[in-house]
Formats: structure tokens, C-alpha cells, sequence
């Protein structure tokens, strides 16, 4: 910038005036940009921060919202540890999130490999069309899963009963209300992160493929040696995000068992950590023991992550 | 240019960070804001009233459900825009009771004169001291609900005197309940859960809190023997096992796979709405020991309310006697006061959906009996644990034989935190 412009102002007469307005414009052009990006931080800073580090101020406390509030100090994390309800609901979480992402990623990979093929017909209309679970509300799409699978009346039951077999109570059990809610989300995401995939792809040349067609690699092959490598940043992406959405599993058991009232279902069977957090703060009012329940999960999150992000770059670097 | 857009940013900025001041007012004497949930209909009351007092601006909000409405109510009180007038539900309120100086002591503007209209074991749930918090303005009686045409298919009698004679006790209903599973093969009740247990515990003399306010669920033989009745009941095989308001409820009602749901007064209108096609034929009888209440609500007015004075004009106005009678009439819900019990436009009043039901007689019945029990903060929690244990029960999760120490354990674990 600077060696553009000295040659105009040694050229120039007005000498004095001008280098005082660059030097002002510099001021300014260099204040602009935090200008421009001040109202996300400033929204950030009381939407955000501020909630984040006053959840970890009231977990300190024995905070009934309207009644009285006593410092407990680090109280409310012993109990924690010696809640089974909070262990239940960790493996609950645990459970539904590998049983939604582990599927929903390779699933997703593969049809984004699918819809990019050159040949393939209608190609935007198969593209848009796996958003289409995307854009269906989340309440919709749980009420609409919790019928098919009801123990007397649902459709699924239906097929098991004309194949000769018992009915089976989805939502009663561990395992099938896990296997439920996790056909859920995947359900939903599925087709999201195909089109990133599916994006992502589109930026690969197309020679790559064509030149390994030409050499005789088959489909598989392209898939093992073209798709998957090129993708790699995105799938680094994608398996972050999944992870923090995957570990904040709300609606779904909210919804999937309303019976139960916040415990998706009698025996907590299928009651994720913000699900419990939510019962503890606000189903019961003790804002204190809930937010510790939040810092555990914000712990637990920030660990994933991390883990995440160290296998999936240790993926990343280790080139084939 | 720049300049301008960069101060614009920073001002929009400033704006919103301050945006949340405090709002103005308008206190106009007359007009006052009210909290209702949904399903109770509330904007009939209100219309009456206004219609009575054109001067009157009610704004009336349904916040959400029985819950959500309390949680609301909970976060305003806490810093926020309190409503004038609230109305919280029975199971919600000794929450609120913990901290009475949040609500305006109605005995200063009136309450402690009009305080006899009402049943006294249900004004002693909204009174602490000599402080009273709330004004019941419903109560949940019980009775049985039954299907008229399963009953006679199974060879039951179907009058409604009769039937109430099949089952003075939870045992002889068990056995009528296993006459009808063995002359039908299909499920006599909806579940035991919320069938036997909601109803059976809430019969007693004291719930999970003795005498003293202390908790003692697991030491009151009462709260046992509504548990093991609950367990003996669901070993009849008379259970269809579809938990309240479940869709697999929902569509069992509808097609008529169980005959009988234990009916609290609210739970009529959630049998009309969820079964629609089953209208006429139905039928009420009373509940096996006669008398229990389960529900209700009261009108409460916050501390920091604007207009405290129009609002308790409107409590006297509507929850008299003769109000609650109208309120009766219009939708149902009934009366916490016992000096229209025997009014003949109440005693007369019949409900076609329920084969020309008198309600109005046979839940007033039912709670003019009810000995009043102490219901703490605890309550829903102790009580939605035994409820969910019992639950897991019918589902198989449970063992019978453990069923009460599970229950015992999940109510400790529960109650900590």
C-alpha cells in the first residue's frame, strides 16, 4: 500500500494536508474492521461469554431461583460424582451419539460420492432433496418416529407382527430407545452433511477421476483414493460439529417419551445430559446442581473435541 | 463514508448492549396483566368479566403448559415483568409456598372474609401462618370412567348406580376387571401407574410428608399400600399397560382396546379430545373408596404487580361462590366452594359425551370426604419417581419383588442435588 503511494505524494505539491489525510485514513481503515465485527462480539459478550462464566459462578451455589441461595463451594460437583442419574445419563449421550455419527458420516460420505457422479440424472433434484429431512422441524420429525415405533400401534410393529415376530418395546428399553433417537438424528443430518461433502467434492477436478476411470480403478477404488483424501478437511469439520451437536441431544428426548415428563421415559432409559440439566434447572428448580451438570458437559465437550481434533489431523498428515 | 459506517456499527452496537432497560408501565387503575396456561380456558372467565365490567382491561396470556407456566412464573419472579394475576396449578404450588414473600398476602386485601366460602383442606394448601398465598379456584375430584358397550359385551351391568356397585374397594375392582379380561381376552384398564397408584395414594389420611412437614414417603404405611396395591393390580393382568397420554393411550382409547380410565374431573375433557369418535359412550361411576382429589389450581398475585387491587376485584368477582358455580356451568371445572354442592343447576347439570353423566354430583361427592394432607415442596418429585418405578414395572424393567426398594432408591436419588 505504502510503496504505491509515496511515488504520488514526492510528486505531488500539496504536501502537508495529504500526509495528514493518510495518515488519518490509515487510523481509520485500520480501526474499521473491528468496527464491522464489534456487534457479533459485543452480542457474544452478553449472550455468550457472559452466560458461559455465570454458569460456572451459580454452580457454585445452592440456587433455588426464587428462594434462598447458599455458597456451596464445590458441593454441587461431589454430588455429581455420586449421581447415578448423572453416569445414566452420560452413557445414554455416549450411546446415542456414536450410534447417530458413526453412521450418519459414512452414510453421508458415500451418497455425496454418489451425487457427484458425472453421469448421474436429475442430479440437483437427488442433491436438494436430502435436505428435505433437514428442513422438517425437529418436533415434527420425533412425534412422526415416536408412532412408528409404538409398542402396540406403530407401523414398525406392524411389519414384525405380519414376519411373525413379538412386538418390541422401543421406547421401554435401553437399546431401542437409543437405536430410535439415533435414527432420528441421523435422519436429519444425513442429508446435511452430504451437501457439505457433496460441496467440498465438487471443487476436486474432475480429471482426477477421469484420469483414474482411464487407468481402470473402479468405483470403490476412486471413492478409497480420490473422494476420501480430498475430503479430509471437511470431514475434520464435520466430525467436530457432530460431536459438540451429538453431545447437546435435546429435543428428540424431550419429545420421543412424553409420559415420563423430563426423564424420556420411566426409567431414564434414554435421558441425555442436557435433558438431565434441563429437569435439574428447570423442571425442578435447582438452577446450582444444573449448572454444574452444564460444566461437566462444557468439560466433557472441550475434551471430545480435542481428542477429535488430534486423531482426525493425525489422519490428515499421515498422507497415502 | 467509512467513518459513517463505522460509528453506525459501534452505535447499533451500544444500542443493543442497552437495549435491555427497564420498560415503561401503563397503570391505568382499571387494567391489570393475567398468566393462565393452556387447556383450562381461561379467556371465558375473562370475557365474562369484562363483558360485566366494559372498564376492565384484561390482558390475558397463555404461557404454555401447567409446567411451563410455573417456570415462567419462576423466572419472572426471580427479575423480571411479573404478571398481576397468576394462575398456578395444584402440584406447582407448594414450590411457590417455600417463598411466600413473592405473592401479595390476599388477607390484606380482602381474603381472610371470604376464606370459609372455600373447602378448608384445600385453602390450607394455599395458607401458611396466618399468610394466604393463593384462592382455589377448581379441585380435581375423582371418579372411574368406563365404556358403556364393553361393558355389556362383557356381560357387566352398564348403569352407572350399578356399576359403582361392582366396586366399593380397589380389590372387588380387580375382580371385576378380571371378569371383564376373561369374557373379552383384551385389557380391562388403561394402566395401573396412573390408574391405581395417582389415585389410590392420594385417598389417604397423609401423603409423603407427616403431620410436622416432614418427608416420610417411605415410612407411611398409606403410600406402601397404595404401592403394593398398584402391584397387585397389575399382576391381575387387567393392565393394557399404555402409560397417560401416551400415543399408544391415545389410540387404544380411540379404538376401545381398555374400558376404564381412572378420571380426576380434568381428565374428562382430555378423554373428549383424544377420542372424539367415542362420544355417548362412556359412562361415570364413583371411585372404589369413594373419595379422592387429585389437582386443582389457584390464582395468586405477585408481589411486584402493577395493579394488585383490579386483580383481587376480579379473584372475589370470579372464585364467589356463585362465580365458581357460572365457571361450573360454562366448562366444567368443579367448584372448591362447598355451598353450591347442592345447588339443582349444578346437580343437574349432565354431560352427553359421558352418556348424561350428573358430574357435577358425582365428583362433588367425591370430595366433600377428602382429609386434608400436608403437600410439600418435594411432592411431585417423590411422587413422578414412585410413579416412574411403577411404570418400569409394567414395561418389564422391573422386578415386582424389588419394585419398592428401586422406588425408595430412585426417590433418595432424586431428592439429592
Amino acid at each position: 500500500m505504502t510503496t504505491t503511494l509515496s511515488p504520488a505524494t514526492s510528486a505531488g505539491t500539496t504536501r502537508g494536508p495529504s500526509r495528514y489525510r493518510h495518515v488519518q485514513q490509515g487510523v481509520r481503515e485500520r480501526l474499521a474492521p473491528y468496527g464491522y465485527v464489534a456487534p457479533f462480539f459485543v452480542l457474544f459478550l452478553i449472550f455468550g461469554l457472559f452466560p458461559l462464566l455465570f454458569t460456572f459462578y451459580v454452580a457454585l451455589f445452592d440456587w433455588d431461583l426464587i428462594g434462598e441461595r447458599h455458597f456451596v463451594g464445590l458441593d454441587n460437583f461431589s454430588e455429581l460424582v455420586h449421581d447415578p442419574r448423572f453416569w445414566g445419563a452420560l452413557r445414554n449421550t455416549f450411546s446415542i451419539w456414536v450410534l447417530s455419527t458413526v453412521p450418519q458420516l459414512l452414510i453421508a460420505l458415500g451418497l455425496a460420492h454418489v451425487l457427484n457422479h458425472v453421469r448421474l440424472r436429475a442430479a440437483t433434484l437427488f442433491r436438494m432433496s436430502v435436505l428435505v429431512p433437514y428442513v422438517t422441524s425437529v418436533a415434527a420429525t420425533t412425534i412422526v418416529f415416536a408412532q412408528l415405533f409404538d409398542r402396540d400401534y406403530g407401523m414398525l410393529n406392524w411389519f414384525l407382527e405380519l414376519l411373525g415376530f413379538p412386538h418390541v418395546d422401543f421406547t421401554a428399553s435401553v437399546w431401542g430407545s437409543h437405536v430410535m433417537i439415533a435414527l432420528m438424528i441421523a435422519w436429519r443430518w444425513t442429508g446435511y452433511n452430504t451437501l457439505l461433502y457433496l460441496a467440498s467434492l465438487q471443487t476436486v477436478s474432475r480429471d482426477l477421476f477421469e484420469a483414474a476411470a482411464m487407468d481402470g480403478a473402479n468405483s470403490w477404488q476412486q471413492f478409497r483414493h480420490i473422494t476420501i483424501p480430498s475430503l479430509r478437511p471437511i470431514i475434520v469439520f464435520t466430525v467436530v460439529t457432530s460431536t459438540i451437536f451429538g453431545l447437546q441431544t435435546f429435543t428428540e428426548p424431550l419429545l420421543v417419551n412424553p409420559v415420563g415428563g423430563l426423564t424420556c421415559g420411566a426409567a431414564r432409559q434414554c435421558q441425555t445430559l442436557t435433558l438431565f440439566l434441563y429437569e435439574q434447572a428447570f423442571g425442578r428448580f435447582h438452577f446450582g446442581y444444573g449448572a454444574a451438570v452444564a460444566v461437566a458437559l462444557f468439560v466433557m465437550v472441550v475434551i471430545v473435541a480435542a481428542i477429535n481434533y488430534l486423531l482426525v489431523t493425525r489422519i490428515r498428515s499421515e498422507r497415502p | 463514508m467509512k467513518r459513517v459506517n463505522t460509528i453506525a456499527v459501534f452505535a447499533a452496537a451500544v444500542l443493543l448492549a442497552s437495549g435491555c432497560s427497564e420498560g415503561s408501565g401503563d397503570d391505568d387503575g382499571s387494567g391489570f396483566e393475567f398468566w393462565s396456561f393452556t387447556g383450562i380456558n381461561q379467556k371465558i372467565d375473562v370475557d365474562a368479566y369484562t363483558k360485566a365490567h366494559p372498564d376492565a382491561k384484561i390482558k390475558l396470556t397463555e404461557v404454555g403448559s401447567t409446567t411451563e407456566t410455573a417456570q415462567a412464573l419462576t423466572a419472572a419472579l426471580a427479575g423480571g415483568k411479573v404478571p398481576d394475576l397468576v394462575l398456578i396449578q395444584g402440584d406447582d404450588l407448594p414450590k411457590f409456598m417455600q417463598a411466600p414473600e413473592n405473592f401479595v398476602d390476599l388477607t390484606t386485601l380482602g381474603a381472610d372474609k371470604i376464606k370459609g366460602d372455600y373447602l378448608d383442606w384445600v385453602m390450607s394448601q394455599s395458607t401458611t401462618g396466618d399468610k394466604i398465598v393463593g384462592i382455589p379456584t377448581d379441585v380435581g375430584g375423582m371418579a372411574i370412567a368406563y365404556r358403556t358397550d364393553l361393558f355389556k359385551a362383557a356381560g357387566l351391568p352398564t348403569d352407572r348406580e350399578q356399576v359403582s356397585k361392582l366396586w366399593p374397594t380397589w380389590d372387588a375392582f380387580t375382580e371385576v376387571g378380571k371378569q371383564y379380561v376373561q369374557a373379552t381376552g383384551k385389557p380391562f384398564l388403561d394402566n395401573t401407574p396412573t390408574s391405581i397408584f395417582y389415585q389410590a395414594v392420594n385417598q389417604g389420611t397423609e401423603r409423603y410428608y407427616d403431620a410436622d412437614h416432614k418427608l416420610s414417603y417411605d415410612k407411611n404405611p398409606q403410600v406402601k399400600a397404595a404401592f403394593d396395591l398398584t402391584l397387585k393390580v397389575f399382576a391381575s393382568g387387567i393392565s393394557a399397560k399404555q402409560g397417560s397420554f401416551s400415543t399408544g393411550w391415545t389410540a387404544g382409547m380411540s379404538k376401545g382396546d381398555f374400558a376404564v380410565v381412572s378420571a380426576p374431573a380434568w381428565m374428562l375433557n382430555a378423554i373428549r379430545t383424544n377420542a372424539p369418535g367415542t362420544t355417548g359412550k362412556w359412562d361415570i361411576a364413583t371411585i372404589p373408596g369413594g373419595s379422592g382429589n387429585w389437582g386443582g389450581s389457584y390464582l395468586a398475585i405477585p408481589k411486584r404487580a402493577k395493579n394488585p387491587k383490579a386483580a383481587w376485584k376480579y379473584i372475589a368477582e370470579m372464585q364467589s361462590p356463585a362465580g365458581q358455580l357460572a365457571n361450573f356451568l360454562a366448562k366444567g371445572n368443579l367448584p372448591t366452594t362447598p355451598s353450591v354442592y347442592t345447588d339443582p343447576q349444578l346437580v343437574g347439570r349432565e354431560e352427553p359425551f359421558f352418556s348424561n353423566a350428573p358430574i357435577g354430583k358425582i365428583y362433588t361427592q367425591s370430595v366433600v370426604n377428602v382429609k386434608p394432607f400436608y403437600i410439600g415442596p418435594d411432592d411431585a418429585t417423590v411422587g413422578s419417581e414412585l410413579l416412574n418405578t411403577l411404570t418400569s414395572v409394567e414395561q418389564g424393567k422391573v422386578d415386582p419383588a424389588n419394585a419398592w426398594d428401586t422406588a425408595l432408591t430412585n426417590v433418595k436419588n432424586a431428592l439429592r442435588g
